[in-house]
């Protein structure tokens, strides 16, 4: 089991008259190369899942095992190195950093994992040319359209080789060709063996998706296939 | 992540925003160039006086010592012999004066005195001295003194060609002279003055010494202090010693009644002065005579307490606009720290951990403060040379003793005021920094 949370809460204001319970006793399993979608409205408790499930942030209460390690015991230092080796995340606003060439952009979680020079390049250039986008290594995120950022964004999800690809509404920014095209990258990833989690709001996309989980007022409502969830 | 690395993200962080960073870089620029410039004047200024003082000689006495029922004027040899029998006494000179007119000549060069313009100087109780000069001649007008063989030592000359007097020499009051360097090339030009002989009143004066000059390479600059300074100093040069001895034939008889007593160390000064006293107080029948002795190193040591503390002052100034650079980096590390809180989030999002995130900070802080402190060193050098134009004095260009502490001051500021929004910067959750715009 890659995934294994059990009774997540995830409290707002807990106690008092505004409490919102995000989250409210999610219980979830996840195996390795599994390709799942998390749908549900805004406000649903998806992005909160997601978050958790990705180490940006804790729970309230509940166990989140993450490939057999507690990771609610886990210190600040070694979330962080869960986030850089174990997990690679896809952002419905790409998250570029915009000072970085595509190719640093790419590097930075490499760099933060203290890989040296030459295998980095290596490693970055594998990933760009992954998503297609190794002739525009040496450009801005400022210079590219929105799907080439993602583009780069998956290349830098995916250059740490993490066991699990967190994908947050990943075609939400963009036109639905390019979103088909982010789409195709991702299941070519899932094929290759990646464990993939796409949050999406979109029934469409998130039908392409083995398994679908729907989420409701924070709770899980539905978990199946396409036919067993509904869509 | 390494340093090298983070030195890489800060430098691309910088220039991605030259701007913002020029800007903090602003304050600590400014309060690194006033540091250089105040701290410089004020050695400028210290250093001017010193250069002043010790032209005059150090670590002297002046003492005086008359009887006027006695022409031999008994009380100055038994000075002079007590001094030489004193422990922290080094030399001791007459030093006499002659008040008539002289016409001092060398081949078709003449030096002569005008009593209409006069060589007027009056000692004003701090070693003020006033005077006024002629034209043509007259500028170069020897000041001429009667001293011994330990002339030189007690008024700081060194010989630069030929010797002192000798004992000898001054015992038998004979016709030799020593002079200063000015006097020797307004009367001989480039030839060479040793045992060439020049007249005084037609008396044949064989030369046999030149003193090196005490104002050579002297600037201090071009303010009214300085210039009087730098002409008082100058005026050692135009010196025309004679041997003591020979005040029997300029003054008419009349003894020398001043002394010059050069004591080893600035320590022994005090016990040299009450034993002086002392000694002058049993033997000088006030009556009919008089004596004093005079410290110039006492009114030395006022001033530097004066310059000492205006050099405080300055220096206080100086650290003030210091700090305020200082402070206006820290704010802006706040708001750069603000602004990147979504740049923050992501590199705590793909692995970034807290440490990385401070690193990266501060050696930006540093960087910024470094590049702000040489760009300060140069408008302070710059400064510097604009001041000492500007005419206020002499200005000491900046020391490299000076110039590496305030570079390292800056870079240390720069670390101490980018702590504090590197911590906080770092502590945020990855989340709560992704929801940032």
């Amino acid at each position: 089991m890659l995934i294994d949370i059990k009774d997540l809460y995830k409290i707002y204001n807990e106690g008092k008259e505004s409490e919102v319970r995000a989250l409210d006793g999610v219980s979830l399993q996840i195996d390795r190369g599994e390709f799942v979608s998390i749908i549900g409205q805004s406000g649903s408790g998806k992005s909160t899942l997601m978050n958790i499930l990705g180490c940006l942030d804790i729970p309230t209460y509940g166990d989140y095992h993450l490939d057999g390690t507690d990771v609610t015991e886990l210190s600040d230092r070694q979330l962080a190195h869960i986030r850089n080796k174990q997990i690679g995340f896809i952002f419905q606003g790409y998250n570029l950093i915009p000072a970085l060439n595509a190719r640093e952009n790419v590097e930075l979680p490499l760099i933060y994992q203290g890989i040296g020079l030459e295998k980095r390049h290596e490693r970055s250039e594998t990933a760009l040319e992954r998503v297609g986008m190794f002739e525009r290594a040496d450009h801005r995120p400022s210079e590219m359209s929105g799907g080439q950022q993602q583009r780069v964004a998956i290349a830098r999800a995916i250059a740490t080789h993490p066991s699990i690809i967190m994908a947050d509404e990943p075609t939400g920014a963009l036109d639905s060709k390019t979103g088909r095209h982010v789409l195709e990258i991702l299941h070519s990833l899932h094929e290759d063996g990646s464990t993939v989690i796409l949050i999406t709001h979109d029934n469409g996309i998130a039908a392409t998706a083995e398994r679908i989980v729907r989420l409701a007022d924070g709770k899980i409502i539905a978990d199946g296939t396409r036919e067993e969830v509904g869509l | 992540m390494n340093i090298s690395q983070a030195v890489k993200m800060a430098a691309k962080s910088i220039s991605s925003n030259k701007g913002r960073s020029f800007l903090t870089m602003l304050g600590i620029i400014i309060g690194l160039a006033a540091v250089i410039i105040l701290v410089s004047y004020a050695q400028g200024q210290n250093m001017a006086l010193k250069a002043y003082y010790d032209s005059q000689g150090t670590n002297i006495l002046e003492v005086s010592a008359y009887n006027w029922m006695d022409p031999n004027n008994s009380v100055g040899q038994k000075l002079y012999d007590y001094c030489l029998g004193m422990e922290e006494v080094e030399g001791v000179t007459p030093n006499g004066y002659v008040y008539s007119d002289l016409t001092i000549s060398y081949g078709a060069k003449t030096l002569s005195r005008n009593r209409n313009y006069g060589m007027g100087m009056v000692i004003m109780g701090g070693g003020m001295v006033s005077s006024s000069y002629g034209g043509g001649s007259d500028d170069h007008y020897p000041q001429i003194r009667l001293g011994n063989d330990k002339y030189g030592l007690c008024n700081d000359y060194k010989i630069a060609k030929g010797r002192e007097f000798s004992y000898l020499e001054i015992e038998k009051g004979a016709q030799v002279c020593i002079l200063g360097s000015d006097t020797a090339e307004y009367l001989f030009s480039f030839a060479d003055p040793i045992d060439k002989t020049i007249t005084i009143n037609g008396l044949p004066f064989r030369v046999i010494g030149v003193y090196q000059s005490k104002a050579a390479g002297l600037n201090l600059g071009n303010d009214e202090e300085s210039q009087w300074m730098e002409e008082s100093i100058k005026r050692n040069d135009q010196l025309l010693l004679l041997p003591s001895t020979m005040t029997r034939y300029f003054n008419n008889n009349e003894s020398i009644t001043d002394y010059i007593v050069k004591v080893k160390d600035a320590d022994s000064v005090t016990k040299a002065v009450t034993d002086l006293n002392g000694f002058l107080s049993g033997i000088v029948d006030t009556n009919y005579g008089g004596y004093g002795v005079y410290n110039p190193g006492e009114y030395q040591n006022d001033q530097d307490e004066a310059n000492a503390l205006q050099q405080r002052f300055l220096g206080g100034i100086a650290a003030i606009s210091l700090l305020v650079g200082g402070i206006g980096i820290m704010n802006i590390m706040l708001v750069t720290v603000t602004e990147r809180t979504r740049e923050i989030g992501i590199r705590k999002a793909i692995g970034a951990e807290r440490r990385s995130i401070i690193t990266q900070f501060l050696i930006e802080a540093a960087m910024i403060c470094g590049i702000g402190g040489i760009l300060g060193i140069i408008v302070g050098y710059i400064g510097t040379m604009v001041v000492t134009k500007l005419s206020f004095g002499l200005v000491l260009m900046p020391g490299s003793s000076i110039t590496a502490g305030a570079f390292a001051i800056s870079v240390a500021l720069g670390i101490i005021f980018g702590m504090y929004p590197a911590i906080k910067a770092s502590a945020l959750q990855p989340v709560e920094a992704l929801r940032a715009d």
